[in-house]
Parts: C-alpha cells; sequence; structure tokens
C-alpha cells in the first residue's frame, strides 16, 4: 500500500512538474508577444509618425534650383563587315527634354582594339567634323568653347575600352548627335568570325592607387521595379563575309538575319532596340570547304603600302598529354552575384571533372581577400575532385575584387617541376586597376600560363586580352549558362593541344616592312597569326617559322598577291599604338613613348590615351545670362548582375540597446510584480 | 483550507484539477519553487537585456572620453592614436555643433567594431576636413541621436589632425534607402555627409532606412586660434547638380 501511494505520488510530481513547464512556456509566450506589440506599437507609431516618403528632402535645399529633367541619351549602330575588318559608325543623340541648358556627360565602352578615327557633331542639319588633338589641349579647346556658350563635343579614351563623350551646350528641347566612327580586325577563333559590341561600362572595383576613378566609374542607375532601363541601343549589320556563309547567330540578342545572297547578310535586332546593359555578339562561320587559311589585305597610300596578314596554322597531329598542374582562380567578388558566379561555378566543375589522375590541380578564390582550397595543389583523384567541386559549389559572391591578392597566391613564378603549369582565370574583370595587374603578372609568370575566361554580361575585354597576351594563354567569354559547357570545350582543347611557339617573322629585305605587334604571342589550336604591317615594295615573299610540339612549322605569303582594302592604316596605327603603350610595361622611357604615339595619332587622326577628338561649332548658342547645368547620363546595371551585391548598403546607423533595455525593464518589471504578489497572498 | 491550499486550486485551473487522494502540500511547494524558479529567470534575463542595453549606451558614451585623450596625441603628432592598446580604429578628427553643444570624435572605418565607440569615417570618402566628399556613419541612438534635432543651416566644425578647422553649414537632409551608397561619390563641393538609421525611434535595429544629412564647406577657420580666412564662394547651382544626388534624380 505504501508502495503503491509513494508510486502514485511520483507519477503526480512527474505530471506536476510538466504542467509547470507548460506554465512556464505559455507564460513566456504571453510575456514575448506581449513585448513583440509593445515594440510593434512604438515602431509602427514612430513610422506612421516620422516616415516620409523615401527620397523626399526633408530640410529645403537652400538654393533650390529648377526641377531636373536632364538629356537622355540614346545610341544607334550601324556596322559594315568585310571579310576580317569591320567598320562602325555608333551615332549618339543626346536630346534635352527640359528647359535648361545643359552640358552632357557619358562614359560608355567600346571594343579594346577599335581603332576611333572619326567624330563629328551635328545639330539639325549643321555638321562640325572633329580635330584631333593632345589631350589636354582638346580639353582646353573644349573648356574654351563651353565657356563662350558654343555647342561642342569631346571624346577622350580612358582605358583602351572606356571612352568619355561629352557634349556642351545642349539647348532647351534640343538634340545633339555625335556620331564616331572605329575600325577593327574580327576575332577569327575555332572556324568562327565574331564582332563584339559593348554597350556598357559594368562598375568597376577601385582598388587603393586608381588616380582617374571618376573617370570610369559612371552612376549606375539602381535597378528598381517601376524603371524601365534607359539608354536604348539599335544595331545594323551590313555582313560580307567575301565567303559562302554556313550560319549566322547572335548568343544574346534576338535578331532578324536578311540573306543578301551566298556571302551577305543584314542583321537588325529583332525587337528594334535594346537597353545598353550587355555586350552584343555577333557569330557566323564559312562553310567548311571556304574557311579561310590565309588572307593578306593591302592598301596603298602615297608611295607605302599598309597590309594585314591572316594565316591560319595547318591543324597539329594530337600529341602525348603531358601532365598538368591546373591552378583555376574564381572572382567571387560582389559583380559577379546573379548569373554570372552560376555560371563561373559551372564552367569550374566542368574543368575539374575534366582533370586526369596524373594532374595535379588547387584553386583560389577571392574577392575582399583570397583563399586557396589547399595550401598547396593536389593530386587530381576522384576523392579530391569531388571535394573540390563541392566547396565551389557551396561559394558565394560578395564584397571586393582584390585581384592582386588572388594572382600572388596563383602565379609564383619559377617553374612547374616537370609540369605543364596553367592557370585558369574567371572573372567579370570588372576592376579598375588593369595596369597593376598587368606587372604583377608579367613579374610572377614564370613557366606558367594564363587563360582567362570572361563571365557575365559585360567583362572587361581590355582586362581579359591583354591579361592573357601577358600571361601567354588565351582567353574566351562565357556570356550565359547554355553556354558553358560548349566554351569549356573550347578551351580544354586549346590546353591540351600543343602551342605553336617562337613564331618568328622574314620579310624581303626590299620591303622594308615595320610589322605589329612587336612579340609575337604563341598560337593555340584554332588561332591564327594577325599581324598588320606597314611597307614600302609589295614584291618577293615573307616566311613565318616557328615550333609545334618539338616539329618545326613553315608557311610562305607572297606579298604580291594581296587584294585592297581600305583602312588598313589605321588598323596598322592603331596596332602600333598597342604596341608602343605595352613597350612601357617592358622599360621603355614614358615621355617617349607618349611623344611617339601623339606623333603617330595625329597623322593617322586616331584616339588614344594621349589624343581626344574636339568639334567646335563656330558661332555660340547659348546666351550669356543663362546657366549651364551638367548631365552625367547615369548607366544601367549589366543584365544579370545584383546591385546590392555590387555596391553594398550604407553603414548601419543603429544599436540594439533600447529594446535591450526596453525588454529588461519588462522583465524585472514582470519579477517584481511576481514577487510581490507572492508576498501579497503569503 | 489553508490560504496555500487556495492559492494551489487558483493555479491548478490552468493545469487537469488535483486529486483528493493525495496530500495537496506537494504541487504546491512544487508551484512555489517554480515560481521562484521562474521569477529567478525573468531576473536574469531582465537583468542581462537590461545591462545589455545600458553598456552600448555606457561603452558609447566612456570610449568618447577615452577617445578625447587620443585626439590629443594625434594633434600631437601621432598618426594612428589607439584610444586603448587593443583597439582596431583610431580618431581621425573631431566633430562639433556649437548651437546644439555636440562634441563627438569621428573614428576610422565606418563598421560596427567602430562605431560603437564613435561616428565612423567610411573608407574610401575624403576624410572630414578635407577636399572631397566625407561620409561618416554613427549610431542614431548613440553618436548621432543629435541628427533629428540638427535644422537647415547648421554650423558644424570639424577639427583634423593637423589641427586646422573647417565649417560645414546643413544644407538638407534626406531619407534613404540603405542601397544608395552614391551618396559616396568624391565628386562636387567639399562636403560632410551623415549617416546614420531611420526611423530615430524604431526600437530594433537592421532597418532598410538611413537618414542622410548633407553639410557643404562654408569657410576654412586657420589654426587652431580660429581665425577666419577668405570666405568661399557659395556653391553654385551647377556644383549642386554635380553632386550625386542629383544624378539620381535624373533618372526617370
Amino acid at each position: 500500500m505504501k508502495n503503491l501511494e509513494r508510486k502514485s505520488l511520483r507519477g503526480r510530481i512527474a505530471l506536476d512538474l510538466i504542467g509547470y513547464v507548460f506554465l512556464a512556456a505559455a507564460l513566456g509566450i504571453v510575456t514575448a508577444v506581449a513585448l513583440a506589440s509593445v515594440a510593434l506599437l512604438f515602431a509602427s507609431q514612430a513610422e506612421a509618425a516620422e516616415a516620409p516618403p523615401q527620397g523626399t528632402l526633408l530640410l529645403r535645399p537652400r538654393a533650390a534650383g529648377e526641377p531636373l529633367s536632364a538629356p537622355l541619351l540614346s545610341t544607334a549602330v550601324a556596322f559594315h563587315v568585310s571579310g576580317m575588318v569591320a567598320r562602325a559608325r555608333v551615332v549618339q543623340t543626346f536630346s534635352n527634354p527640359g528647359a535648361g541648358w545643359y552640358e552632357g556627360v557619358y562614359v560608355f565602352p567600346l571594343p579594346e582594339k577599335a581603332a576611333v578615327d572619326h567624330l563629328r557633331l551635328r545639330v539639325g542639319e549643321r555638321t562640325v567634323e572633329g580635330e584631333i588633338e593632345e589631350r589636354t589641349a582638346a580639353q582646353r579647346t573644349y573648356a574654351a568653347a563651353r565657356a563662350q556658350g558654343k555647342r561642342s563635343a569631346l571624346l577622350d579614351q580612358e582605358r583602351p575600352n572606356i571612352f568619355t563623350a561629352r557634349v556642351a551646350n545642349i539647348g532647351p528641347r534640343e538634340t545633339i548627335v555625335v556620331e564616331l566612327e572605329y575600325q577593327e580586325t574580327l576575332r577569327y577563333r575555332d572556324g568562327r568570325f565574331s564582332l563584339r559590341f559593348p554597350m556598357v561600362v559594368g562598375p568597376r572595383y577601385i582598388p587603393h592607387g586608381v588616380v582617374d576613378a571618376a573617370r570610369i566609374t559612371p552612376v549606375v542607375l539602381r535597378p528598381r521595379e517601376d524603371r524601365v532601363p534607359i539608354n536604348p541601343v539599335s544595331i545594323r549589320v551590313e555582313l560580307d563575309a567575301g565567303m559562302p556563309l554556313a550560319e549566322v547567330s547572335s548568343p544574346y540578342h534576338r535578331v532578324d538575319v536578311k540573306a543578301l545572297g551566298e556571302t551577305r547578310r543584314e542583321i537588325t535586332l529583332a525587337d528594334g532596340s535594346t537597353p545598353a546593359n550587355r555586350d552584343f555578339v555577333l557569330r557566323w562561320a564559312p562553310r567548311a570547304e571556304a574557311a579561310p587559311q590565309l588572307a593578306w589585305f593591302t592598301e596603298k597610300k602615297g608611295d607605302r603600302y599598309s597590309a594585314l596578314l591572316m594565316l591560319m596554322p595547318t591543324a597539329a597531329a594530337a600529341a602525348a598529354r603531358l601532365p598538368r598542374e591546373v591552378i583555376f582562380v574564381l572572382d567571387t567578388s560582389g559583380s559577379m552575384a546573379g548569373t554570372s558566379i552560376r555560371q563561373a561555378r559551372e564552367a569550374l566543375a566542368l574543368a575539374l571533372e575534366r582533370l586526369a589522375p596524373e594532374d595535379r590541380f588547387n584553386i583560389v578564390e577571392f574577392n575582399s581577400s583570397a583563399h586557396a582550397l589547399f595550401p598547396a595543389a593536389r593530386e587530381a583523384s576522384p576523392t579530391q575532385v569531388a571535394r573540390a567541386i563541392a566547396w565551389v559549389r557551396s561559394l558565394e559572391a560578395r564584397g571586393g575584387t582584390e585581384m592582386a591578392a588572388a594572382l600572388h597566391l596563383a602565379l609564383r613564378g619559377g617553374d612547374a617541376g616537370g609540369r605543364v603549369r596553367q592557370v585558369v582565370f574567371l572573372t567579370d574583370g570588372a576592376v579598375g586597376n588593369e595596369e597593376q595587374l598587368f606587372r604583377l603578372i608579367k613579374a610572377r609568370l614564370g613557366d606558367s600560363r594564363l587563360f582567362t575566361v570572361g563571365i557575365g554580361s559585360a567583362p572587361n575585354g581590355h582586362f581579359m586580352r591583354k591579361a592573357a597576351g601577358l600571361g601567354r594563354g588565351t582567353f574566351t567569354y562565357i556570356g550565359r549558362i547554355d553556354e558553358v559547357g560548349e566554351k569549356m570545350a573550347a578551351l580544354f582543347a586549346k590546353l591540351e593541344a600543343p602551342v605553336l611557339k617562337g613564331i618568328t617573322l622574314r620579310w624581303p629585305e626590299a620591303a622594308r616592312a615595320e610589322a605589329w605587334p612587336a612579340r609575337i604571342p604563341d598560337l593555340y589550336a584554332g588561332e591564327p597569326l594577325v599581324i598588320s604591317a606597314a611597307l614600302e615594295r609589295l614584291d618577293g615573299e615573307l616566311r613565318v617559322n616557328g615550333v609545334r610540339g618539338g616539329h618545326v612549322w613553315q608557311a610562305r605569303v607572297p606579298l604580291s598577291a594581296g587584294q585592297g582594302s581600305a583602312g588598313m592604316g589605321t588598323l596598322w596605327a592603331r596596332a602600333k599604338v598597342a604596341s608602343l603603350i605595352d613597350s612601357v610595361r617592358e622599360g621603355a622611357s614614358p615621355d617617349q613613348v607618349r611623344e611617339q604615339v601623339i606623333a603617330l595619332a595625329m597623322a593617322h587622326r586616331l584616339v588614344t590615351r594621349y589624343t581626344s577628338f574636339v568639334a567646335v561649332e563656330r558661332t555660340p548658342a547659348r546666351p550669356a545670362g543663362a546657366q549651364l547645368g551638367l548631365a552625367e547620363i547615369p548607366t544601367n546595371l549589366p543584365a544579370g548582375w545584383e546591385y546590392d551585391k555590387v555596391f553594398g548598403e550604407l553603414p548601419q546607423g543603429a544599436t540594439d540597446s533600447r529594446f535591450a533595455l526596453l525588454t529588461g525593464l519588462l522583465c524585472l518589471l514582470l519579477a517584481a510584480a511576481m514577487l510581490a504578489w507572492r508576498r501579497g497572498s503569503a | 483550507m489553508t490560504r496555500e491550499h487556495e492559492l494551489c486550486l487558483g493555479v491548478e485551473c490552468a493545469w487537469p484539477g488535483a486529486r483528493r487522494d493525495v496530500p495537496v502540500r506537494a504541487p504546491c511547494a512544487g508551484l512555489g519553487r517554480m515560481r521562484l524558479l521562474l521569477v529567478a529567470l525573468l531576473l536574469t534575463l531582465g537583468g542581462w537585456q537590461f545591462a545589455h542595453g545600458a553598456w552600448i549606451q555606457a561603452k558609447a558614451w566612456l570610449a568618447q572620453v577615452l577617445i578625447a585623450q587620443a585626439w590629443q596625441r594625434t594633434l600631437a603628432g601621432e598618426p594612428h592614436a589607439r584610444p586603448w592598446p587593443w583597439a582596431d580604429t583610431w580618431p581621425v578628427a573631431r566633430m562639433s555643433v556649437p548651437s546644439l553643444g555636440i562634441e563627438r570624435y569621428v573614428l576610422e572605418g565606418a563598421d560596427g567594431a567602430a562605431m560603437a565607440f564613435g561616428p565612423g569615417h567610411l573608407r574610401g570618402t575624403a576624410l572630414p576636413g578635407r577636399q572631397g566628399n566625407s561620409v561618416v556613419g554613427g549610431h542614431r541612438d548613440t553618436h548621432l541621436a543629435f541628427l533629428r534635432d540638427l535644422p537647415a543651416g547648421a554650423e558644424i566644425v570639424v577639427e583634423t589632425r593637423d589641427g586646422k578647422r573647417l565649417s560645414y553649414a546643413v544644407r538638407y537632409a534626406q531619407v534613404l534607402d540603405r542601397r544608395e551608397v552614391w551618396i559616396a561619390k568624391q565628386e562636387g563641393p567639399t562636403r560632410l555627409t551623415l549617416v546614420t538609421c531611420f526611423p530615430f525611434d524604431a526600437l530594433r535595429a537592421g532597418g532598410p532606412q538611413r537618414y542622410v544629412v548633407w553639410a557643404y564647406a562654408t569657410n576654412e577657420l586657420k589654426d587652431r586660434g580660429g581665425e577666419r580666412a577668405d570666405r568661399r564662394q557659395p556653391s553654385s547651382l551647377a556644383s549642386i547638380r554635380r553632386s550625386p544626388a542629383s544624378a539620381e534624380r535624373q533618372a526617370p
């Protein structure tokens, strides 16, 4: 009986305990709800009392001006493609819907090899041709014209692929047109030609020491649901391939293609225009039997010839596969957030799966700082590869773009211990310190080779091309997730096939040829040799020598068999300017190079780092009393980017101290009340 | 029935009724203990929360006192005078609002670690008192609580570490989303951009809104004596348009 009693007592106590736990929980919930509602009440009162619609000025500006309705911009581009060369006319229309006078400033990209040789200012029926001047002189000419109220335009180069157009004295409800023209050689790779037209300068990360940061970072319009993208661009391409065409395609824009015979097409955007928020790319392939092996274009000016050579080496026999050490570098900065990081992760996972067990590998990811997956490169065993793929898939994009730190980890100079050392760099190149990085690559490359993979909708072409050039590698672009497979396969073919290196040119003595680039890059599978030359005579033949996989490779080009083509002189001058500017990195005197570039650019009317176009109307337009406002044309965020990840946020200016004080106080009060109740009832 | 028993009944409503065949004392004693436990729990929790809140405020206030000493060392020429040996920040300017009797030492870095002790200077923007746009962030419930009372035209005086002083006048204030980082742009007239959280009375941190005050440089006060140098031209309309605020507003 006693036992039974004890048992039931125990049961009671257990039940009691459960009950009290419930009670405590219920009390806790009630307290929490009470606290939360108090907090909400306070907060909503505060918001109701104080929150004006966002963006409202709370205090009136002291000097209130008239409401702003700044100039708008639209662009029309017409390409004329003939064989290996494209000529483009870019027409930028600045229109001012408001009642004030404005100066419009537009920072925009062009292809990194573009030779800009024409600028025109058009106001209604009148046209003013631009003059090429030394950069600071052009800026002075423009500033003077602006102050005098004359309509004027200025075109500066900030980077080989970033330009600034300034247009002064756009009158009320007036439209001013700036027309510029450029020429470039097309890219011919793996049997396909491609034309790339960048439309927006992606927001660049500016590390310490970039002096012209303000000139390459235009205001970026924050995407909002109620905002449509700005800066519409219309595109028309007259394509004369010079050989029967197999296919024409535009991977990132919908286009209408009109066939005008076997070799000619006319291409326009299917939607009429597109917002300037991603690169436009047009690709075409000649029919297999018509794929060009050699092109030799010449142009005669005075008693000199300018020429362009395109030579496709014969395909190499497959060579024995050498063990490799591959270092992958993945950009996980804020600009990669969104579609870019997904493309990059996929590309990297594919690359990892492709490694052979005897290869070694490592992965470096970088944003505000750089980290390597392994302390040193490891064998690519299935378990290590699986681990690496899992790691790559877990990476998120955020923070800065401290590329130098990553290059320090990936490139360490010296040799690779009997292996082929390849560094595959996946990035959008959204940085402003290209020159510093180029120097770093040059200094630390050693026996490695650097391959850049430009990711996303608006990669920095200048960085991709030059970094790969200095790294003795090659570059490729991935602009969409469904291109990853194809593009990476093409890259692997290049990584695994023997390289054609040590290329030398032997021109006939009498030709007195001056050819650029001065140092001929190594050629990977599917890549042609492209050379610009100036010659005095077109006799004899050019001999090209190189070494591939231990075998000597040779080719001969008869100089007299050229095909006439316009604009070769401009391309030659542009190639020479690029080589001269590169020579500063090799130790040439910057002042001397500057003088040489200016002389060359003046002779060929080229926009360079040291020369700008300026066009000024003769008569003033703006009345003396009228104020001139400045309007920096905002740009779109490149397609697929995430604004918040790129720009971060303003500092968070609040602590939880009040909340902590209030909840603490309430708890203490509650405790006190319970004690008082207890005492009262005892 | 004892009073104690009544008490038990009172609570029992919240729980299956007491069975009569066992002494009722046991659960009552248990209840008392439970309640004591609850009171103790509430006291601990409340004490902890209160102390936490008070600590944030006390730290904010005390740190400024310590930083004042570090500032004297800075003026004497020490480049990174840390207010306490393990600090990872240092004062970069002294900011005062004479009309409100406010004085604050601005620390390097507008991150949580620095802003617990003082308003923080956003790295990459001009240092307060120098040419360009100086962005300073701070907490609305500690160092920058005074922004709420700052009228247009109010004077803000900034002393730089070389002892020079620059005077700013408050132009306007605006409530913005936390993503509107264009306000840190450097172009345009020399100005001080103060950023804190909004609304001022919200209890919790982490809201999406920011209260931004723009103060434009008016004149330079030479040396520590405060002798007035020649007046600068007031900013023209064109230069207001240069400001990033208007660049953003241009957008359709």
